[in-house]
């Protein structure tokens, strides 16, 4: 336990860190190369490691833009330049594994490797694109959008 | 007249171009494209599908080289897989285990090897000793590594540590049983 204590201040970052996490986060953006910015309702920011999104959010690429995201069911999306992606609807309940995802590519290319929400209901998780709609079996995929 | 009023129809063109990739250890998958009777199963590596913007499916069959060329950028950018450790403990101990300190490594190069890590630590105990006692020795457990991972200056933005006592065995003992694997503390980075 000794330890521990000399380490309070340390963990104090952490505990704030931890605090700031609330309900309507759904993942968090892991790696940003290039021009990617995060869209959420009408403010615009520059995208960077660590930023967390939720709902609705939109993320766009740019010319060289790649950004690669982990959501907390453990799916993981990627994407190329030139995208413009939309979080569009995210539930998951970690005690059942209950949840929907559904991802809009209006532009540009994503990779897509699936997780608990898709592992768990096969209609739960879905791509649309301005022309169709991918249904989700448990997988690992990718997707081009051409405007 | 009729002739003459009549609007040209755009082509259609490709708007989508989807492509399976193969799953990690060969695990079956599929991807449906589009709904109702003119729906696609694409469920082998490399199977894909384009649609336009007339909504036609069609089939393609690309090699893995031009699948991966297409998608070079996005999967090139694609996170590591969530991944899940675990450490062992003496008896009535935050002590770690000499057999576990190759996995408290590995731990540590992989936590630090990542981009804004996410790390969620649970300790568990084994059956001997009261309900209460265990909550609390697999909560100090869960802190002991938590600590050890801050004194790695490890970077990480969200961080957890819970015990959730002799409740999650990973061996069901009898109440009262010493079980070395159940005095545990599992750490899973995201």
């Amino acid at each position: 336990m000794q330890s521990c204590y000399r380490a309070l201040p340390l963990l104090v970052g952490f505990i704030i860190a931890t605090a700031t996490m609330t309900f309507a986060d759904i993942g968090q953006i892991k790696n940003v190369s290039g021009e990617v910015f995060l869209l959420r309702q009408t403010v615009q920011l520059p995208a960077k490691a660590g930023d967390i999104v939720q709902q609705s959010d939109v993320l766009i690429t740019g010319a060289n833009g790649a950004v690669g995201l982990t959501f907390i069911d453990n799916s993981r999306l990627s994407a190329g330049p030139n995208s413009r992606i939309e979080l569009k609807q995210f539930r998951f309940n970690p005690t059942t594994q209950d949840g929907e995802f559904v991802t809009d590519v209006q532009r540009g290319t994503l990779a897509v490797v699936s997780g608990q929400i898709a592992k768990r209901s096969p209609d739960a998780m879905k791509v649309k694109t301005p022309t169709t709609i991918l249904g989700v079996r448990g997988t690992t995929f990718a997707v081009k959008v051409e405007e | 007249m009729l002739a003459s009023c009549a609007t040209v129809q755009p082509a259609p063109k490709v708007n989508t171009y989807v492509v399976l990739l193969p799953e990690e250890g060969g695990a079956p998958s599929a991807v449906i494209v589009g709904e109702g009777a003119s729906a696609l199963t694409l469920d082998r590596p490399y199977n894909a599908a384009t649609v336009d913007t007339g909504g036609e499916i069609e089939r393609k069959n690309p090699t893995a080289a031009e699948a991966n060329q297409t998608f070079a950028a996005a999967l090139a950018a694609q996170p590591p897989k969530p991944i899940s450790f675990t450490l062992y403990f003496e008896t009535n101990s935050t002590q770690i285990t000499q057999d576990s300190r190759p996995q408290l490594e590995a731990l540590m190069a992989e936590a630090a090897r990542r981009q804004a890590v996410e790390v969620q630590v649970t300790g568990h105990t084994d059956r001997v000793g009261s309900d209460a006692d265990n909550d609390r020795l697999s909560q100090q457990r869960a802190e002991a590594v938590r600590t050890m991972l801050v004194q790695n200056a490890i970077r990480a933005t969200f961080i957890r540590a819970v015990g959730r006592g002799e409740r999650e065995p990973l061996v069901p003992t009898a109440d009262e049983q010493p079980e070395a694997r159940n005095r545990r503390v599992e750490v899973i980075l995201r």
